[in-house]
């Protein structure tokens, strides 16, 4: 009984942080109908410099918050630089061009830290475990749930709430009709794209705790993010939880019982959904 | 070009690819014979991506596939290379089909990604089965042996380099035919507009799946030749950095012009020699380039080279 | 005569939206019957539901006898349905020849082969430019369809779906975007058509002249279902008709 207290809060803290990673690459999908590849290296990216701001101020819960931002203006810079010059183009365009971008990306992180993991330690009132449900169980994986749960819903509410939200969805669902009603839509984008790559950067800051800052974590998240996407449909934030739970439990149940061939069971499970449900599972039929 | 001014260019082209061993050292013999290597493989993955309109993010899986392939029948068995060649390119079509007929039944983005995620599982795979890929060290010390069984020795350079520039040329010859076919023809359709293409008769995915086991088996065939030729296969063979680097070439190069993508990857692979020599950054150029080339040059080097013609062309002729 | 195409309580259902409901509907061989409707009523999405494009939620096609139901589009084709879409779909980097060659080579088989296959490419080509003759389009077969102007390429979508020789043919919105002039063209190819070859024709139409210029019967669709089905005399006097659609008399 214990151990399935102990995997179901397992299950949960994986996704919880894989919804922090898919939710951003959905949203950005959704509304500028752009796939981000590079999506992973600003998760990653939200790692190392959390690593570099804790070793600089011995803070965390500041780096949680400031990290986040950084990485977020430096999304939304990079989409106005360059993402911005090819929307019209077909779709294989912006794949490669956020291709490019992660490869760049990667590089520097490599060439700046070096080859070598960044292993980091959570803050000190995250250590440890406490008891919860008859089991001890890690606090920080605790903290990763709770993060989950509160930014779902903030992006909730932001989206149905607010009117940013609603100008965001407008521009999601029709963007020439947004624009002729006075929406900035360049600027929806810009900002849109910039909070996504916020979103992945929060979910390397929560990780790095737990992963440590690797080369390499950014795409090996990705394909799981995709892995999610897949399962839950682009362009669906309820999709990314439904996604999330599922790719979430398997991995961890799979993780348990199969180890080495955890990944084989995801890869199975993502194939034979798109043999059934080409669109994902709350995907848009073609 | 007319058809007979294109035969003289092409047979000289073919003259100087034979006599280029007797004008160049050793060592540019073996640098072009890389770039011949990793032609190849662009080459292939024009066929995919050019051609049919699908982007793949894992085709250096099946370079890899080819790579190891060729690799464990040389070690184990000492076959002759073009047994070995042949092991190879067959092991990365096998392969192909099962991720091939997943991974086809999705579109766009979601095929891309199901790519990148099969290509991950097997360098994981190649990574973790020491017994059989010797992990993260690879294979080494593989063989380059002969041509055929108590054949003439491919171990020189020489040697070595008309084999690739054979099995460049034929390749190319062999996929222009396919271009050009029937099958080709459809293939062009499906990327133009695959809706319709079901709409008029035919299900796209049975021909996307063909041709991606067709574009396999090339890139495994550019894999086979490359272990050999550097004396081992590692799990970097199958990294998605050098899926990657193919989509640079093929882009770099000239997409859906078969020619292009040689062109691009040998481009590249300069560049980056280039580059390396100067700087511990030069990836970061590379990637650069490649980003400003998807901005402002889509069409690739040959692809500019194409419209300059026809415009010249057209200048010719008084038009606009 | 047996129809040549029967739906049977076709419906289809996205979610809480009913696209199409219970739409029951028996088109002679040898027809041109005209769907019309207001917009959102269902006729594309009904045009889907014939072609394979989309499945049902419930109900049966019948096409020359059989159950189609259950297969996807390309088999649709190959039993001889051929459509045009409401906005226009081609092949944009093809030539106009091209393009209706392939649509010939598509139904025809030949496929596969992977290597020469001159003389398929040749006959289907020589196919091809018949077709184009037929409609006008000879002097353009070498222009690249996405240059031609929109009345143009939506002739030359016209032509791949007539180049299959369907016994079927779906027009969807045949006017929609076109000048007057180009408007009494494709009239006057359609009628042209009809004349020249045994084809059955459902029009999907908004412009009411060209409806009643056209065509042998009328069904009306509202909010997915049949309303009317009848001559175009009928349906000019019927009242839930006038109602639903025409606002008031026609």
């Amino acid at each position: 009984m214990s151990i399935l207290i102990e995997q179901l809060l397992n299950a949960a803290a994986l996704s919880a942080l894989l919804f922090l990673v898919s939710v951003g690459l959905s949203l950005v999908f959704g509304i500028l109908r752009v796939v981000n590849f590079a999506h992973g290296v600003f998760y990653m990216l939200g790692a190392y410099f959390s690593f570099t701001a804790v070793a600089l101020s011995g803070r965390f819960w500041l780096s949680l918050v400031a990290v986040p931002v950084v990485v977020g203006l430096f999304g939304a810079l990079l989409e106005s630089s360059t993402l911005r010059f090819i929307y019209r183009r077909p779709p294989i365009y912006q794949l490669l061009l956020t291709f490019g971008i992660a490869l760049i990306l990667e590089e520097g992180v490599r060439l700046v830290y070096g080859p070598t993991a960044k292993p980091m330690d959570p803050p000190a009132a995250l250590q440890g475990a406490i008891s919860v449900a008859g089991i001890t169980y890690p606090r920080y994986r605790l903290f990763l749930i709770g993060l989950g749960i509160v930014v779902a819903l903030g992006i909730w509410l932001l989206l149905k709430r607010t009117r940013a939200g609603l100008v965001i969805r407008a521009v999601a669902q029709n963007s020439e009709m947004a624009d002729c009603l006075g929406a900035d839509v360049q600027r929806v984008r810009t900002l849109v794209f910039g909070f996504a790559c916020a979103l992945a950067g929060l979910g390397g800051v929560a990780a790095a705790p737990m992963t440590s800052a690797y080369l390499g974590m950014g795409i090996s998240v990705i394909v799981d993010a995709f892995v999610v996407v897949v399962v839950g449909g682009l362009g669906s934030i309820g999709g990314s939880m439904a996604g999330s739970l599922i790719v979430g439990a398997a991995q961890t149940w799979g993780g348990f019982y199969f180890s080495e061939t955890a990944m084989v069971i995801m890869y199975a499970v993502m194939g034979a959904i798109l043999i059934f449900r080409p669109q994902g599972l709350f995907g848009e039929e073609e | 070009m007319t058809g007979a001014r294109r035969s003289v260019a092409l047979a000289t082209l073919l003259l100087v690819v034979a006599a280029l061993p007797w004008v160049l050292a050793r060592y540019q013999l073996s640098i072009l014979t890389e770039l011949f290597i990793f032609g190849l493989l662009a080459l292939s993955l024009d066929l995919i991506m050019g051609y049919t309109g699908m982007v793949s993010f894992g085709h250096a899986a099946y370079f890899g596939l080819g790579a190891y392939g060729s690799a464990l029948l040389l070690i184990n068995f000492a076959v002759p290379v073009p047994v070995a060649l042949l092991g190879g390119a067959l092991l990365a079509g096998v392969v192909a089909v099962p991720v091939g007929y997943i991974s086809t039944r999705a579109t766009g983005i979601y095929f891309a990604m199901l790519t990148l995620a099969f290509a991950q599982l097997l360098y994981t795979i190649a990574f973790k089965w020491r017994d059989l890929t010797g992990g993260s060290d690879g294979i080494a010390g593989v063989p380059k042996t002969s041509l055929w069984w108590n054949g003439p020795s491919l171990a020189s350079p020489t040697a070595y380099y008309y084999l690739v520039a054979v099995c460049l040329v034929l390749a190319l010859g062999l996929c222009r035919g396919l271009v050009r076919s029937p099958f080709g023809r459809a293939l062009q359709a499906i990327r133009e507009n695959e809706r319709k293409f079901a709409v008029l008769g035919q299900d796209p995915r049975r021909f996307k799946l063909a041709v991606f086991v067709i574009a396999a088996v090339f890139a495994g065939l550019a894999g086979a030749l490359f272990a050999p030729f550097r004396g081992f296969a590692s799990p970097e063979v199958m990294f998605w950095v050098l899926s990657g680097q193919a989509l640079m070439m093929v882009i770099v190069g000239g997409i859906g012009t078969l020619v292009g993508p040689i062109v691009g990857a040998m481009a590249f692979l300069l560049i980056q020699e280039v580059l390396s020599s100067y700087t511990e950054a030069w990836m970061i150029f590379t990637g650069a380039i490649f980003v400003l080339m998807v901005i402002f040059l889509p069409g690739g080097l040959v692809g500019a080279f194409l419209t300059w013609m026809e415009g010249r062309k057209s200048l010719a002729r008084g038009g606009a | 005569m047996a129809p040549i195409l029967e739906t049977r309580g076709l419906s289809r259902s996205f979610g809480a939206l009913q696209a199409v409901a219970g739409v029951s509907l028996a088109i002679e061989p040898g027809e041109l019957r005209a769907i019309i409707g207001p917009n959102g009523a269902g006729k594309t999405s009904l045009f889907h539901l014939l072609s394979g494009v989309l499945r049902p939620t419930s109900g049966q096609v019948w096409f020359r006898g059989e159950d189609i139901s259950a297969l996807a589009a390309p088999a649709r084709c190959r039993r001889g349905i051929s459509r045009t879409f409401q906005i226009t779909s081609i092949f944009p980097e093809f030539t106009v020849l091209e393009n209706v060659r392939m649509a010939i080579q598509l139904k025809a088989g030949g496929n596969f082969r992977l290597l020469g296959g001159r003389s398929l490419l040749s006959s289907t080509e020589g196919q091809a430019r018949t077709s184009l003759e037929f409609l006008g389009l000879a002097d353009r077969a070498d222009a690249l369809a996405s240059t031609l102007p929109h009345g143009d390429q939506r002739l030359v979508e016209l032509a791949m779906a007539l180049a299959q020789q369907p016994q079927l043919l779906l027009v969807d919105e045949p006017t929609q975007g076109l000048s007057p002039e180009d408007t009494q063209a494709a009239v006057a190819v359609i009628r042209q058509i009809t004349k020249e070859r045994a084809l059955t024709i459902l029009l999907v139409e908004h412009d009411m002249d060209v409806v009643f210029d056209l065509a042998d019967r009328i069904s009306v669709l509202h909010l997915g279902q049949l309303i009317a089905d009848g001559r175009p005399s009928e349906i000019r006097a019927n009242p839930d008709v006038q109602k639903a659609y025409l606002g008031g008399a026609v």
